[in-house]
């Protein structure tokens, strides 16, 4: 029992150390603690995201497509966000997922691009190297728990070879003509394969442009968390090209006639 | 006991700013046998020349004793040649494979050979700052190929790195260099053939007046592609150390030496010198 | 007093009876040695020159540089020992991405050359260490425009117009006071310095030498770079004319 009446009330001197008696390290609030004392709880979910990604290859390089949209949940909430990001002058990433994890992933090859730059000495970071490293950080990421929540798409030429391959959360990658991430690796990728796949040596910059926007179309036919606006990028030997936003003509006079679920019941 | 009052450890400028523990080490590097590097548009060789331990192993247990280890493989595209402590050597170039080998795990990529060179320099530059270590007490010189072809590169103790046409370390190196500054700059057009031949023409300098290059006594490292006296040559023409039998006809292209006695004089040479093996930490 | 066998020289951490510390007054001897180094903040950008002495025939022209790129935007020249000057660089990169990383985006010099100070003074104060035998010449464009700077052996910084280390840094800072600085342009000045170079090199009679040169500025889009090899040729070729004419 406590008997001095100005402490009743108040924490117990053990756990709040009133008149700063304790050293510092031995202050009950700066004990060591075991770091799993409370269980130890990491990603679970992205938070604010970006839907699918595409890239295709096409006779001069490569091609990459994305939305301008981070959806917060269900909500529509930023809606002029860039997803394709170059790096150096012969790679761009297509990112899906998780939009910070994103930001975080831009500030690491900058630091990265930067330490190349001031070596000086002529030998560049391609799209090859840049994509086994992408892989090494989610695979190590993802082998802590602790994953980076994003699909990455990595398209580039350099030295004549034209690159696009794919890593994600879990670590996992490959390579393809075509690839498409998210909700378009069901919905655009049979597409891709169909018109990209046995043509990528002879399709031209604008067959290949026209493929892509009309895959993008049907993503935003489809998608509910996609948008009408998107970018395109174009990797080739001379360099990167990133369009300004488009916008997709869509029509949606249909919806008038689908009944069986919303607000019209007959 | 010293020499000069500013040369007992490594912390102290000379009052003109000089730095005699790092001049002292090197010196290390002029104890060691010698080295030569070359290269051409299409080839990068080494060259060196092995001791042979007699200082501690009686020359009558010949058939055990080991001619020393000149050279190291790094990774496929880079090899060296050392002068000086071997032990310094194996550390470095152990630091240099862990490097190489990093570069292949994260980036897939080779690493580029300037810095590798540059980051053992940076390693060696720390030895002679900071008090309680000595300067490393070994030179490099470093072969490799990057994107725009072959590469020579020399590191010393004092933490420098340069790249050269040709050059060569190590105990009387001078009289190999002056050959080197000789003929350079036909070297950029030769066979692999060629250059190796003129980089045993550079090594035989260095060499004492009754010794001769032989299968036992030289190593040859080679980058690029296969010579016409080789066969197996590892893919892309990757890092290998020649010795033994299979230097033979390479050392069969030499020209005799005009001035130097090509047969063996014939007084026997006097058994009791001590040839110029690199220096051992114990010794 | 003489420094030499008093035994108040041997250690960063001793002063002198008169208050000196020698040691790093012999680190700035290091740098009296070498080849010059100069820097010039011209209108819309800096450019870098060194004089590189050629020790060898067998080096490769062009190689082995002694200007070096800390950041994007920040380029560095540095006069004494070689190996010592790659060690400030590495320091200058560290503290240069340690400031992006922090604050996300390129830091003023300013800074750089302030932790840069900072910790060149950290190797005047122990006897564990000695300095750095380097006087660094530090050149960016950043938010506030062109700037330059030099770092002694002793950890004091300047901000300079136009700067000179190095064995010829007398004569260099007498030519380039002469030139009205801030009026130049970016490809005035790389004229300048080269003929100042050449200048500086052919006063000494030195052996050979290779001029290496960089810049930073609108000339770059704010990227330093090496000077391009027409402009380079140019330069130089009209630095051997003044210097034919100088005599």
């Amino acid at each position: 029992m406590d008997h001095f009446p100005t402490n009743w009330g108040r924490p117990r001197n053990d756990l709040h150390d009133a008149y700063g008696t304790y050293p510092i390290h031995q202050h009950p609030q700066h004990a060591p603690k075991d770091a799993f004392a409370d269980g130890v709880k990491r990603t679970q979910q992205p938070i604010v995201t970006g839907t699918s990604v595409l890239g295709v290859v096409y006779k001069d390089g490569v091609m990459l497509a994305a939305d301008n949209l981070a959806s917060y949940g269900s909500l529509a909430r930023f809606k002029d966000v860039q997803r394709l990001h170059p790096v150096g002058n012969h790679t761009v990433l297509g990112v899906s997922g998780d939009m910070s994890d994103y930001q975080y992933i831009q500030k690491l090859l900058e630091e990265l691009v930067i330490e190349e730059f001031t070596e000086q000495d002529g030998s560049i970071l391609g799209p090859a190297e840049l994509h086994e490293y992408l892989s090494q950080v989610m695979y190590a990421r993802r082998s802590k728990i602790n994953p980076l929540w994003n699909s990455l798409i990595v398209g580039g030429v350099k030295d004549g070879q034209r690159f696009l391959a794919y890593v994600d959360l879990l670590g996992t990658t490959y390579k393809a003509p075509t690839i498409a991430t998210g909700y378009g690796a069901y919905i655009a990728q049979p597409l891709l394969r169909k018109a990209v796949e046995p043509y990528t040596d002879v399709l031209t910059e604008e067959q290949a442009q026209s493929i892509l926007e009309e895959c993008m179309r049907v993503l935003y036919y489809r998608d509910a968390r996609s948008l009408d606006k998107f970018q395109i990028a174009t990797i080739t030997e001379e360099g990167i090209r990133i369009s300004e936003t488009r916008h997709l003509a869509s029509s949606w006079s249909f919806a008038e006639g689908i009944r069986g679920y919303g607000a019209q019941t007959q | 006991m010293f020499r000069n009052t500013y040369d007992s450890d490594n912390t102290v400028f000379s009052p003109q700013g000089r730095l005699h523990q790092v001049e002292y080490a090197l010196e290390a590097v002029k104890q060691g046998s010698a080295a030569v590097g070359l290269r051409s548009k299409t080839h990068a060789v080494l060259l060196a020349l092995k001791a042979w331990f007699a200082r501690f192993i009686p020359r009558s247990t010949g058939e055990l004793a080991s001619y020393q280890q000149k050279m190291f493989r790094i990774d496929d595209h880079v090899g060296i040649a050392i002068a000086g402590l071997t032990s310094d050597a194996r550390v470095l170039s152990n630091f240099m494979r862990q490097q190489a080998m990093g570069s292949k795990m994260v980036f897939n990529r080779p690493v580029p050979v300037n810095r590798l060179v540059s980051a053992i320099a940076d390693k060696a530059q720390v030895k002679t700052q900071e008090y309680g270590r000595r300067p490393y007490g070994v030179g490099f010189l470093v072969i490799g190929t990057d994107q725009s072809g072959p590469r020579l590169y020399e590191f010393s103790p004092s933490g420098n790195s340069y790249e050269y046409f040709a050059m060569s370390i190590g105990a009387r190196s001078q009289s190999a260099k002056t050959y080197l500054e000789k003929h350079y700059e036909s070297f950029a057009d030769c066979t692999l053939e060629q250059l190796i031949t003129h980089g045993l023409h550079a090594l035989r300098e260095t060499l004492q007046q009754d010794k001769e290059l032989n299968v036992n006594n030289t190593s040859i490292g080679i980058l690029g592609p296969a010579s016409v006296h080789e066969q197996s040559v590892p893919k892309g023409g990757a890092f290998r150390i020649l010795e033994g039998d299979t230097i033979e006809p390479y050392l069969k292209t030499m020209v005799p030496k005009e001035d130097g006695p090509v047969t063996a004089p014939a007084a026997a040479a006097p058994p009791t010198e001590a040839p110029a093996d690199d220096v051992e930490m114990s010794g | 007093m003489t420094s030499i066998g008093t035994g108040y020289d041997l250690s960063a951490s001793t002063y002198s009876p008169d208050g000196r510390i020698f040691q790093v007054e012999y680190a700035a001897k290091a740098v009296e040695n070498s080849g010059t180094a100069i820097g010039l903040r011209v209108k819309g950008g800096v450019v870098l020159a060194v004089e590189k002495l050629v020790h060898s025939k067998l080096l490769v022209p062009g190689a082995n540089r002694r200007i070096q790129t800390i950041d994007k935007h920040i380029g560095m020249a540095t006069s004494g020992l070689l190996a010592d000057g790659r060690h400030m660089a590495n320091r200058g990169r560290d503290e240069a991405a340690s400031y992006r990383e922090v604050y996300n985006s390129p830091s003023p010099l300013k800074i750089i050359v302030d932790r840069l100070g900072l910790y060149a003074q950290a190797y005047t104060v122990y006897s564990s260490v000695r300095p750095f035998g380097l006087s660094t010449i530090l050149g960016a464009v950043d938010k506030d425009g062109p700037q330059l700077y030099v770092i002694e052996p002793s950890g004091v910084f300047f901000g300079y117009r136009g700067a000179a280390v190095g064995k010829g840094r007398q004569l260099a800072k007498t030519e380039l006071e002469k030139l009205q600085i801030g009026e130049l342009t970016m490809r005035q000045a790389v004229k300048e310095a080269a003929r100042i170079i050449y200048l500086v090199h052919e006063d000494a009679k030195e052996k050979e030498f290779e001029l290496e040169m960089s810049w930073i500025g609108d000339e770059t889009g704010g990227v330093h770079l090496p000077i391009p090899k027409e402009l380079q040729q140019e330069a130089e070729a009209a630095a051997k004319a003044s210097i034919e004419v100088f005599e």
